[in-house]
């Protein structure tokens, strides 16, 4: 990918905002952004909006709080990768020459989402009878049948994200204490061996990336490091036997292997090249299995390399650096682009306490509703 | 018996069948393909796999073996039954032709391993009038109630 840039990133704090609306949320998140890039919305030639839980057109309609413009403006849904793959398609109309400046806003309420469903007791679909974290912990078991992993290393995961939260401003999730292996494993049970502080949390949010020309970039912020998005991709599900096709929450492997691959052969970069690399975490145990689909350590090493900490702040290639979704939080909709938002700060040097000296190329891996995968690779110029 | 002269309705159609005989095992509404030999579940017009329109629908027999299971500690969504209030079992079964299946499991999380031959049952999640609503679940073969 040439002369894709983000411009501009903003955060409205994920948490359990029942009384602040997504118009409210992403205009704060879109203004945070279009002042990082020294923009004015009048700048802004196209708008990407994301989001799982509101109502039809909210896109549209949240858009009008920076004003009307008359800029086209397109909705994009993919489930948890609803973000990411909003950001792809301003990166690939930029990219296209088309426009040189588009906004890309996702938000999402699920605390409303949860009060609206409650009142519903009959499940819409077979497989909504059970617990998501059901789904994921079925992965879990098999790992522990066919490899090493102990509920210990799940843990592990859990720990070094709450403590990774805790450095970041913006994560749901923040311990006033340093959390402990011992703390995770005590936590109440959801689907074993997950335990609810291994588990993602629900919350309201809201995440903005302007994308734009590189070109512009040093123009807009002289005195700033150029992020640059040299790599995207996304792809659905290729079939092989034992594929679900009922509650395909977790989604196969090989998607993100596959995903990954292709990002790598763009860059023509490899997964030793990464310093930093943001995963869908939404349970541990799924970060677990990123670091070997996603390259980062070869099959079956997983369980050694958490061990050794190779993940963490200061490790071989730190892992969930704001917190992932367990502890930064998940929103839905902005939950793609707080991983942008974290690589971008990452890349120019912003990052604060949990800074990944030297950054240079970070990657952005989420998946939506087990059936896509959208990964990103960011690189500072 | 008022329990088997109540009706049984399938909380979704087009999945299970739900036999006269409350003692038969549901079988599984499948299809196969008849140009690749590849069986799917839920039922579908085209194979995923060889993209061929020459399907056919199939019923495959309620059992298989277990590939993974977990227990989730929270009632079953959608249901009233009481016995499902403690939490559920949840299994990968794969069937003999090949289809995987994701279901709730009948039992404590003690009583399931991986590679254990598992039959399938039906479980009544709800009453509606005179109607019991079920949804399929699997059970140990060791373990028959």
């Amino acid at each position: 990918m040439k002369n894709v840039a983000v411009l501009g990133v903003g955060m409205y704090r994920f948490g359990m905002w029942s009384d602040v609306s997504n118009a409210t949320m992403a205009r704060e998140a879109g203004m945070m952004a279009l002042r990082d890039a020294n923009l004015s919305f009048k700048d802004v030639q196209a708008a990407y909006a994301g989001y799982i839980f509101a109502p039809v057109m909210a896109g549209v309609r949240t858009m009008k709080e920076f004003g009307l413009t008359g800029l086209p403006v397109q909705h994009i849904e993919n489930a948890s990768a609803t973000g990411s793959a909003a950001f792809r398609e301003a990166c690939l109309q930029v990219e296209s020459g088309r426009y040189d400046v588009v906004m890309v806003l996702g938000f999402d309420k699920m605390t409303q989402m949860i009060a609206s469903s409650g009142a519903n007791t009959a499940p819409e679909n077979m497989e909504d009878a059970i617990l998501p974290a059901g789904f994921f912990a079925l992965w879990a078991t098999r790992r522990m049948h066919e490899r090493d992993m102990k509920p210990a290393h799940l843990a592990k995961i859990a720990a070094k994200n709450f403590n990774n939260g805790a450095l970041n401003p913006m994560s749901q999730r923040q311990a006033k204490e340093t959390v402990t292996v011992e703390k995770v494993l005590a936590s109440r049970m959801v689907a074993w061996p997950l335990t609810t502080m291994m588990s993602c949390p629900i919350g309201d949010g809201a995440a903005c990336v302007i994308v734009g020309r590189a070109d512009l970039a040093k123009r807009l912020q002289p005195g700033r490091p150029v992020v640059r998005v040299i790599a995207s991709d996304l792809q659905t599900e290729k079939y092989a036997p034992g594929h679900l096709f009922v509650g395909p929450i977790v989604g196969p492997g090989q998607m993100s292997i596959d995903t990954s691959r292709a990002v790598y052969e763009q860059a023509g970069l490899g997964p030793k090249d990464m310093h930093l690399v943001q995963v869908h975490d939404a349970f541990a145990i799924e970060e677990l299995e990123y670091y070997e689909l996603l390259g980062l350590c070869q099959p079956g090493e997983a369980e050694a390399c958490i061990e050794r900490g190779d993940f963490e702040l200061g490790g071989r290639v730190p892992v969930s650096t704001d917190g992932g979704l367990i502890a930064r939080g998940h929103p839905g909709g902005p939950t793609g682009l707080a991983q942008i938002w974290e690589t971008t700060l990452q890349l120019r040097g912003e990052a604060a306490k949990r800074q990944v000296e030297g950054a240079r190329n970070g990657m952005c891996h989420m998946m939506g509703g087990g059936s896509v995968c959208v990964i990103h690779i960011l690189q500072r110029q | 018996m008022t329990e088997s002269s109540r009706l049984r309705v399938p909380i979704k159609e087009g999945f299970f069948t739900v036999p006269d005989d409350p003692a038969e095992a549901p079988k599984f509404l499948c299809t196969k393909c008849q140009t690749c030999g590849e069986y799917f579940w839920p039922r579908r017009a085209i194979c995923a796999k060889c993209l061929s329109e020459d399907t056919v629908s199939v019923e495959c027999e309620g059992r298989g073996t277990l590939f993974s299971y977990t227990f989730v500690h929270m009632p079953l969504f959608g249901s009233t039954n009481l016995a499902h209030m403690d939490g559920y079992g949840v299994g990968q079964v794969d069937l003999p032709e090949g289809p995987r299946i994701q279901a709730p499991l009948a039992g404590k999380k003690d009583d399931f391993q991986i590679g254990q031959q598992l039959r399938a049952e039906l479980d009544v999640m709800r009453e509606e009038g005179s109607r019991d609503i079920v949804i399929f679940r699997f059970r140990p073969v060791e373990n028959q109630a």
